[in-house]
């Protein structure tokens, strides 16, 4: 991926790390933060059982 | 607030404020707790995913982004040196500290060193790309592999 949607995902991903009540994405939620930078392969799905 | 908030806000604070892990010692001072006490809690913190721990079971390799262990990814703002486990984290250090870095990290193919900085808005233009082996489904199967 790019950096441009490296640093998307990340600040999604990690923006609530250093607060008092983080919060990191559900499976579903990774899915969607993935598919909304483009990235809607199952290989960028945390439950997908369709890539070795 | 329960005893593993607690400790997990303390060890983020102080790798936010000094780029290391804390130690155990440390860690059961500034929680007024003993040490088993804070082993314990950092084993559930680890079956929770929000640390990984050495093979020692008591020092923290992993607050994610940040690293206790040294990595070929590092990321500087403020005057402090932060360790990150890949580049992802790499980014997702800035991305927590909500400020402006400069990471430092290589293209583990060629070899090529990579220095990004990162502003209040976010990366400067760059052609560099990230690359992940493992799919997100076994990420979690072997952690540091990934």
């Amino acid at each position: 991926m790019t950096i441009d949607q490296l640093w998307r995902i990340s600040t999604v991903w990690y923006g609530t790390r250093l607060q008092a009540s983080p919060r990191r994405p559900t499976p579903a939620e990774m899915v969607e933060l993935f598919a909304s930078v483009g990235l809607d392969e199952p290989f960028w799905d945390p439950t997908s059982d369709h890539v070795d | 607030m329960d005893f593993d908030t607690r400790v997990r806000r303390t060890i983020y604070e102080h790798f936010a404020t000094t780029g290391r892990r804390p130690e155990l010692a440390t860690m059961a001072e500034r929680v007024e707790a003993t040490t088993d006490e804070v082993i314990a809690s950092y084993r559930r913190l680890s079956d929770r995913r929000v640390l990984v721990l050495d093979d020692d079971g008591i020092s923290i390799a992993m607050a994610l982004p940040f690293s206790g262990v040294p990595t070929q990814h590092t990321v500087e703002s403020d005057g402090v040196v932060y360790t990150a486990n890949c580049a992802w984290d790499a980014l997702g250090v800035p991305a927590a500290l909500q400020r402006p870095a400069t990471v430092h990290s290589r293209c583990e193919q060629s070899r090529e060193p990579f220095r990004l900085d990162i502003g209040v808005d976010g990366p400067e233009s760059s052609e560099w790309l990230f690359h992940s082996l493992v799919p997100a489904s076994k990420w979690w199967a072997d952690i540091v592999f990934t």
